[in-house]
């Protein structure tokens, strides 16, 4: 089978969500000493761009696009050590720190946020749910990090958010670090107000808009 | 006088299949679904026999015994109450997604949130009968957190209603755990007109 071909068959692979078939040809594309960086880029990311496209046309919904990055996430984590004994890097398209605000302990939208950010191409560091407000300051610190998204899901602690927004800017961390804010109760103007740099209603949104925020 | 808050148990949780596929992020009507999804929908589905326990707890006060909220102005009785589908479901969907099976904790996480709402429904129909019984007219059902009723409220509510009873609490943000709860009041007029207000 030509290059081509087994590109295109893990495109394949991440379109239709079939997980076996997207680790498999991680596994040949190992054996058979491909360019990894070329199988992420021209096969895989490929995968994942058309599935955003489809679901951008209507076509595919939030369960094809987990489905869909999960099998990203299965290739890479068959990929990666090869990629780190190499001392190869990836291409990233921003680091992020994620998590949802203190007081608040859903954690299901940011997972499928996580989730869709990585399988994006982004670098994503989880801290969880219930998470003190300074501790993602000072992670985006520690990790040099080009994001932080903020996820809450109570008015009540929604306006952590805000409190996030005010501790980088003490620190003079703005705009260096863009933040994003999403939960049930926050909206754009809410996004607005506390000067977040954009704000997801779902989580392909939130990808959409550090893509966008990425490219400058 | 408040009435000795009384719990309600064995409701029947049933659903809609479409609310469900709306809730996991399908939103049009024409489409086709893929049998992989189908087939995890049924999976979960069937595992909810053993990890819902759905149960509520309820009061009725006289309006001159409520906080007076404006909320409640007007009406002769005001019924609280607190439902609960238990921590069973949202300890299985952590452990869906420790596993990366994040579609299927998903589902499960859906599924939950649609019973939760179901034994709310269930629950104000069976209080709406009791306003019907008092020969009083039951407004609409409102939560904490809607309309002209602060989430702050919910402190309110669990000062009325021993959530403890039936397994839930409420933290400092006023978030109810477990989160698949639903707290909730109606108000019983004697005017059927101020029933149908949107308070």
């Amino acid at each position: 089978m030509s290059k081509e071909d087994t590109l295109a068959r893990m495109e394949k692979a991440i379109i239709e969500g079939n997980k076996q078939e997207a680790e498999a040809l991680a596994r040949e594309a190992l054996e058979e000493k491909m360019d990894l960086l070329e199988v992420i880029e021209k096969g895989y990311v490929r995968g994942i761009q058309t599935v955003g496209d489809l679901w951008e046309r209507g076509e595919y919904f939030l369960p094809e696009l987990i489905t869909s990055a999960e099998c990203m996430k299965a290739a890479m984590s068959i990929l990666q050590p090869e990629l780190e004994k190499a001392q190869i890097q990836a291409q990233s398209k921003g680091k992020v720190v994620i998590g949802t605000v203190e007081g608040d302990i859903h954690d299901i939208g940011k997972n499928l946020v996580a989730s869709m950010l990585a399988a994006n191409g982004f670098n994503v560091i989880d801290l969880g749910a219930d998470v003190n407000l300074e501790r993602f300051v000072e992670k985006a610190e520690e990790e040099n990090a080009d994001f932080i998204c903020l996820s809450a899901l109570l008015t009540t602690t929604m306006l952590g958010q805000k409190r996030v927004i005010e501790v980088l800017k003490e620190k003079n961390l703005t705009p260096r670090i863009k933040v994003l804010v999403g939960g049930a109760p926050v909206n754009q103007k809410w996004a607005d107000d506390i000067g977040a740099d954009g704000y997801g209603e779902n989580a392909m949104k939130a990808v959409k808009v550090a893509q966008n925020i990425s490219k400058g | 006088m408040a009435s000795v808050p009384e719990k309600i148990e064995n409701l029947k949780v049933e659903f809609d299949e479409k609310r469900i596929l709306h809730l996991i992020g399908y939103k049009t009507k024409s489409m086709e679904l893929k049998n992989p999804v189908k087939i995890m929908i049924a999976e979960e589905t069937q595992k909810l026999d053993h990890l819902l326990h759905p149960v509520s707890i309820y009061t009725i006060l006289d309006y001159e015994d409520t906080n007076r909220h404006p909320i409640f102005s007007d009406a002769e009785k005001v019924a609280l109450c607190i439902c609960t589908i238990g921590l069973e479901l949202e300890a299985e969907t952590k452990k869906l997604m420790s596993e990366n099976e994040m579609l299927r904790a998903l589902i499960l996480d859906s599924l939950g949130s649609e019973a939760a709402e179901e034994v709310a429904i269930q629950s104000d129909r069976i209080l709406a009968e009791k306003a019907r019984e008092m020969n009083l007219w039951p407004s609409k059902r409102f939560s904490p957190g809607y309309r002209k009723w602060d989430i702050q409220e919910q402190r309110y509510v669990f000062s009325i209603l021993p959530g403890e009873s039936i397994g839930v609490r409420l933290t400092e943000s006023c978030m109810m755990i477990p989160r698949k709860s639903v707290s909730f009041r109606i108000n019983f007029y004697k005017d059927k007109e101020l029933s149908t207000r949107k308070k």
